[in-house]
């Protein structure tokens, strides 16, 4: 296994992430899946949005695009269609993915095209101040909820198996091996593959909720942890532990996996 | 203490039926018609600790627990328990040693290897005392015969040696205790230890090829931003942030190479390399052994 460096723009580093952000923690975790899948690096396109994790896009070295907030699977859904030669792959963050690209995201879903979408979820907005973002969770406190947030928060992973993503997987950001087996497997899946990878932003939600620094949250992160679901086998997701069962619980390991035909390849056999 | 009781220790690590042994001398001992009172510490079998039982007997036995330097015969399943508790075997008396080297993970330096603070095998350490020793490699043994978890019946078998108790309690005791199933093999063990399967040549401890020495930690201070996951996450303490957030290797001899801080680096400014100078294995374990 080659050194993950040289995935990475050298002379760009050191990133602008906080001290303990687990988004460099991904990051690594990534180039560590790319390396695994032996993928030509000029053939592998990234792209991004607006965000924290989108930052993570200015550092790697492959073909990558910084595009507008929110529209990264619209992005890179269209350089899919052209270019259907290269694995095309999002890194977003829950704001841009959620939020404001929720429709996008959905739509890609839908399509099932050839993508690879890394959501990192770290529970708030930490680019522009820690503001509630919709996977904050009820009574969490973010700057504008200063008394707790009084909304239920998405749970991208059953929103994305209904908007009908062919693979699904949730992946903690503490477990750095397990994320690039599952990032890989993404990877080599045909079809729309979504891998919620959580996070954490130790700089806004950490202090907020007096979690503590990078390493603290780590620690909380895989307590959250209710089990991996499925191991990664071809067999599709059959347990999901309530989220009432378990307070912030959250289930991990690959959520659904299925063979549907792939948009790409259906536009391209039978021409209009 | 009454005039005549006698004592005997068992000692070992967890998973070596060291307590299923005591349970079979107490018997046979009970059906030879004396008094016997066995104690045993078994708390810390899960965890690689160490687990060993007293055994007292005689016409009227009023303690369990047997006073140092008065054990007649210490059967030890591992070579550091055979040093932790050689000190209870009165003058005279027996020791009954596997030469097998399990090594706690606490004495690890490299997980994958045996070196550090373990005892070095030395038939010398009893040679000071007028003690009876016998060295034999339990396990190899019970291999031979088909069953390595018989290995405890084969110790059992060079303990009975010493002990002058009718063959036939020994054997009902067996029957009786052991799993069903693996009698036979039991008493084939048994059989065997008595006849002293002196160990060949005992083995010096183990140190498996490709260990070299703690791996090298290599850190960037200019990518590290000093957010402290590394050293809370290393499980050997290597690494310590001071107080201006610098990073600082504090015991580089300790890295096991688990690359823990690695993964976890969110700045990549932790490399972890192998060792570059192979230090000689010998080498290795002289520096670690012994102490």
């Amino acid at each position: 296994m080659a050194d993950v460096k040289t995935y990475l723009r050298e002379w760009a580093m050191p990133h602008v992430l906080c001290p303990g952000c687990a988004h460099g923690i991904v990051m690594r975790g990534f180039l560590a899946a790319i390396d695994q899948l032996q993928l030509d690096q000029d053939k592998v396109a990234v792209v991004a949005g607006i965000g924290c994790s989108s930052r993570i896009v200015g550092y790697i070295d492959f073909c990558t695009l910084h595009g507008t907030h929110g529209r990264a699977p619209a992005f890179a859904s269209g350089l899919k269609l052209a270019r259907p030669d290269l694995h095309v792959m999002v890194i977003t963050g829950d704001g841009d993915g959620l939020a404001i690209g929720g429709n996008h995201l959905i739509h890609a879903a839908r399509r099932n095209i050839d993508i690879t979408v890394m959501l990192l979820n770290n529970s708030i907005y930490g680019m522009t101040g820690g503001q509630a973002a919709p996977t904050t969770p009820e009574g969490a406190v973010a700057s504008t909820t200063p008394a707790g947030n009084t909304e239920p928060n998405f749970d991208a992973c059953k929103l994305m198996i209904g908007a009908g993503a062919s693979f699904v997987a949730r992946v903690l950001a503490a477990n750095p091996i397990e994320m690039s087996k599952v990032i890989a497997d993404g990877v080599r899946h045909p079809g729309f593959s979504f891998i919620e990878i959580i996070s954490d932003c130790p700089e806004y939600y950490g202090r907020y909720n007096k979690v503590g620094g990078g390493a603290d949250m780590l620690t909380w992160m895989a307590r959250r942890d209710a089990g991996v679901a499925v191991p990664l086998s071809e067999k599709k997701f059959v347990e999901h532990v309530p989220s009432s069962a378990v307070p912030l619980g959250m289930t991990t390991g690959v959520l659904e996996r299925d063979i549907r035909p792939v948009f790409t390849g259906v536009r391209r056999q039978e021409p209009l | 203490m009454s005039e005549g009781t006698r004592g005997l220790l068992l000692s070992g690590v967890g998973g070596q039926g060291v307590i299923l042994a005591s349970m079979i001398v107490a018997d046979a001992l009970l059906g030879a018609g004396f008094d016997v009172k066995q104690s045993e510490v078994h708390g810390m079998a899960q965890r690689g600790g160490s687990v060993f039982s007293h055994i007292r007997w005689g016409e009227d036995v009023d303690s369990p627990l047997v006073p140092k330097g008065s054990a007649e015969v210490l059967a030890a399943f591992e070579w550091a328990e055979a040093i932790r508790w050689v000190e209870y075997v009165r003058e005279g008396g027996a020791v009954v040693a596997d030469v097998r080297t399990i090594v706690p993970p606490g004495a690890c330096n490299d997980r994958r290897s045996w070196t550090a603070r373990y005892p070095g095998i030395d038939v010398d350490l009893f040679n000071d005392r007028e003690l009876k020793t016998r060295l034999i490699d339990a396990a190899a043994t019970a291999t031979e015969l088909g069953n390595v978890r018989a290995a405890n019946s084969v110790l059992l078998g060079s303990v009975a040696a010493f002990l002058d108790i009718d063959m036939a309690h020994w054997e009902s005791a067996i029957e009786r205790l052991v799993p069903r199933g693996t009698v036979e093999i039991n008493l084939a063990a048994f059989r065997a230890g008595r006849e002293f399967p002196q160990a060949r040549v005992p083995r010096p401890p183990l140190a498996p090829e490709g260990f070299s020495g703690p791996h090298e930690i290599d850190i960037n201070h200019v990518w590290c931003k000093g957010c402290d996951i590394c050293s809370r996450v290393c499980p050997e303490y290597c690494l310590a942030v001071d107080v201006d957030g610098k990073l600082n290797i504090i015991d580089p001899e300790a890295c096991t190479g688990c690359r823990l801080c690695e993964l976890l680096c969110p700045d990549f400014a932790i490399e972890i390399h192998p060792p570059r100078s192979p230090v000689a294995v010998s080498d290795a374990n002289t520096a670690g052994g012994g102490t």
